[in-house]
């Protein structure tokens, strides 16, 4: 079944055939997945319908007026895309990219011959490829393109750190048209999502499934997808597609300029004039510098171009002038940077206030470089060397405080846990003399109860331990004031007499125990 | 396909648009690859060899020549081969055919040829001038364990002084097209 945007036979007819299989390269693993996937945004599509107004005459053969707009990139450019959401992007084609200068050969991938995108090294034989078309190859059959060797894509593959950091550092150019922004691969993608004026973004109206440059997206101009009459020619042509239509297949659309007679797109007269025009008169760009010359614009141009006196004196000031701003600008910034480190201080001067206060004096340290209002320094660049290396030593000073505020807490909690600790020793041990205690305790009840069930067993039946005792107790203790070495003996001899057995009275009790 | 269903939500598109892009991407990736391969032929050409898309424009249909080494039966002598390339190329093979007649045991007598890397043994990295280089060294050393020319295969072995006259014989120089 075709993708349900499939575009209808006979609408595409100014396209050409490797624009209709236009979708750029952009990396879907297909059956497993050797690599995580690149955000994902459907591809861009064949453009459709232009909008029914100009139906019948872009059926024809005649060159199309619905060619979506002009700018970036390769096919894809303004074509409607059914996706939900309206900030993707259609993807950068990483193997049609221009780097800026030639890539090391080694950093080509033997399948398509571009530096390698996502490249992944077989572990058997060490080969490298795109992960993209190794997984292509793969697919058609599962053995190194190089040497046949049979592999896993599961298993036998693995990452190379050292050529990815290579390969992000390449130098590369924006792929959208119209901009000149150069950056290193690593940066391409942040450029072209996040910045590049070029890049076809959804177009802003909500009901416009089609894209447009960002630049134009932002201007708020409503949708630029909509026909308009062309204000040199009568036709009709897309809002977004004017500046392409002026430079391509506008009938009226140029005009003599009044001063040097050249041919020049109407819609540009302006510009030509304030900038290019070679016999509009204007003035020595040094004339705010004292110039008087005022001439022709070639004829300036050759005077600015050596003969102008007022140039050295231009330069120079515009050079201070600049600098001044720049050493402005750096000085706010750098206030900026004091300003938050002394909040910074305080805020840990507070925290630790009581047993540690950390020396976070930054502006008044000795080394705290004069301003360079008061003239100390020759030139600016050693004014902003200074300050560098002053904002260095404070770096390297706050690191040691770090360091140090790290030892003084561990060591204060060290100290904390240790009297702790010791507390928890303390304790321990007295439990340990608690349990001592309730042992012996314990033995001598089992003792005293073993020696009353050997007593009773003797004695009148159903004279119960309890009972008997407590009443013989009150016989001997009656017997009389003896003393207690007595009672005590005479508990083991009026035991062996058969006799009632005694009770055990409270001496026992405070002899023996092992104190406390 | 069972991957495609487990996948991440993000790749259902993708999954949905599998036909389009089935379809659509190869003829560019090719075309894409056989203009940087055109670069690199003209940048550092290779000994004996040379290639160049065909003049009607279209960059999946080449021609190409090679020169005949020294010691072969064929020294002095300059071949013209097409390249035809499938849209999924470097994925699968070109189809290479001698227009030169020749007289060789692995090439037949309407110039198909039979080699295994371009065949079963063709991997995506191979590219026109190793195909090239290869077809020339098969001039010096034909696979005569399966010959598509038998005859030529056993005067090769036999009979090298006839097997040059025969080579001789068949060669004719093509007009450039
Ligand atoms: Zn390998
Ligand atoms: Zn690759
Ligand atoms: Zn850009
Ligand atoms: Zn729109
Ligand atoms: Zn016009
Ligand atoms: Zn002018
Ligand atoms: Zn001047």
């Amino acid at each position: 079944m075709p993708p349900p945007n499939t575009p209808e036979e006979g609408v595409l007819t100014a396209d050409s055939p490797s624009e209709q299989s236009a979708p750029s390269i952009a990396y879907i693993p297909t059956r497993h997945r050797l690599y995580p996937e690149p955000p994902e945004s459907p591809p861009p599509r064949a453009p459709t319908a232009p909008p029914a107004a100009t139906t019948e005459s872009s059926r024809a053969t005649t060159p199309n007026p619905s060619r979506p707009p002009s700018r970036p990139n390769s096919a894809g450019r303004a074509s409607p895309i059914s996706c939900s959401d309206r900030s993707c992007l259609p993807p950068i084609n990483y193997q049609d990219l221009h780097y800026e200068s030639e890539v090391d050969k080694s950093l080509e991938c033997p399948i398509c011959r571009t530096p390698f995108y996502l490249p992944l090294t077989t572990k058997p034989c060490g080969h490298t490829f795109c992960a993209a078309c190794l997984d292509r190859a793969l697919e058609i059959q599962p053995v190194c393109p190089i040497d046949r060797q049979p592999l896993d894509a599961t298993r036998d593959l693995c990452h190379t750190r050292v050529l990815l950091d290579q390969l992000d550092r390449l130098r590369v150019k924006c792929p959208n048209r119209g901009c000149d922004h150069v950056c290193s691969r690593e940066l391409l993608a942040v450029h072209y999502e996040r910045y590049c004026e070029y890049t076809m973004v959804h177009c802003p109206a909500p009901e416009c499934d089609l894209r447009v440059a960002r630049v134009d997206a932002r201007a708020e101009k409503g949708c630029l997808h909509t026909y308009t009459p062309c204000q040199y020619c009568d036709k009709s042509v897309m809002v977004a597609n004017l500046e392409e239509h002026y430079d391509a297949d506008c009938g009226g659309h140029t005009a003599k300029c009044a001063h040097c007679n050249a041919i020049v797109i109407r819609h540009r007269m302006e510009k030509h004039i304030a900038k290019d025009c070679l016999r509009t008169v204007v003035a020595c760009k040094w004339r705010p510098f004292g110039c008087s010359e005022w001439a022709p614009r070639e004829e300036v141009e050759k005077h600015e171009q050596g003969h102008c006196v007022y140039q050295a004196i231009g330069r120079l000031v515009r050079d201070r002038m600049d600098d001044r701003m720049m050493i402005n600008e750096l000085k706010d910034r750098l206030s900026n940077v004091d300003e938050r480190l002394r909040k910074a201080e305080k805020e840990k001067r507070r925290s630790h206030a009581a047993p540690f206060v950390p020396d976070l004096d930054l502006n008044d340290s000795p080394r705290a470089a004069p301003s360079y209002n008061s003239g100390a320094w020759d030139s600016p660049e050693d004014y902003m060397l200074a300050q560098f290396e002053r904002m260095e030593s404070k770096m390297e000073d706050l690191r040691k405080m770090i360091v140090e505020l790290d030892g003084h807490h561990s060591m204060r909690l060290l100290n904390d846990t240790m009297r702790l600790n010791e507390q928890i020793a303390e304790l321990n041990s007295k439990v340990g003399v608690l349990g001592m205690h309730t042992t012996w305790l314990m033995n001598v009840q089992r003792q005293s109860r073993g020696q009353q069930r050997a007593g009773t067993a003797g004695g009148p039946p159903g004279s119960g331990m309890v009972g008997s005792s407590s009443s013989a107790g009150g016989g001997g203790n009656s017997a009389g004031g003896r003393s207690v070495a007595d009672s005590d003996r005479s508990r083991y001899y009026s035991a062996n007499d058969g006799g009632v057995p005694l009770r055990r009275n409270s001496h026992d009790r405070g002899e023996n125990p092992p104190r406390l | 396909m069972e991957d495609s269903q487990n996948a991440a939500p993000g790749s259902v598109s993708a999954n949905k648009l599998g036909g389009a892009r089935k379809a659509a991407d190869p003829g560019q990736n090719a075309a894409k690859r056989l203009q940087t391969e055109l670069m690199m032929l003209m940048t550092s050409p290779a000994p004996g060899v040379s290639a160049f898309p065909s003049a009607d424009g279209n960059l999946l249909s080449w021609r190409a020549t090679i020169e005949g080494p020294d010691d072969t039966p064929y020294a002095g002598l300059t071949f013209k081969l097409s390249f035809e390339f499938p849209s999924n190329y470097p994925y699968a093979p070109p189809t290479v055919i001698y227009r030169t007649p020749i007289y060789h045991p692995n090439v037949d007598f309407s110039g198909r040829i039979c080699l295994d890397i371009l065949k079963d043994k063709w991997t995506a990295a191979y590219n026109i001038q190793t195909v090239l280089l290869s077809l020339q060294s098969l001039l010096g050393e034909p696979n005569n364990s399966s010959p598509l020319n038998g005859e030529a295969a056993e005067l090769w072995e036999k009979d090298p002084a006839l097997f040059k006259s025969k080579v001789m014989d068949r060669h004719k120089d093509l007009e450039d097209d």
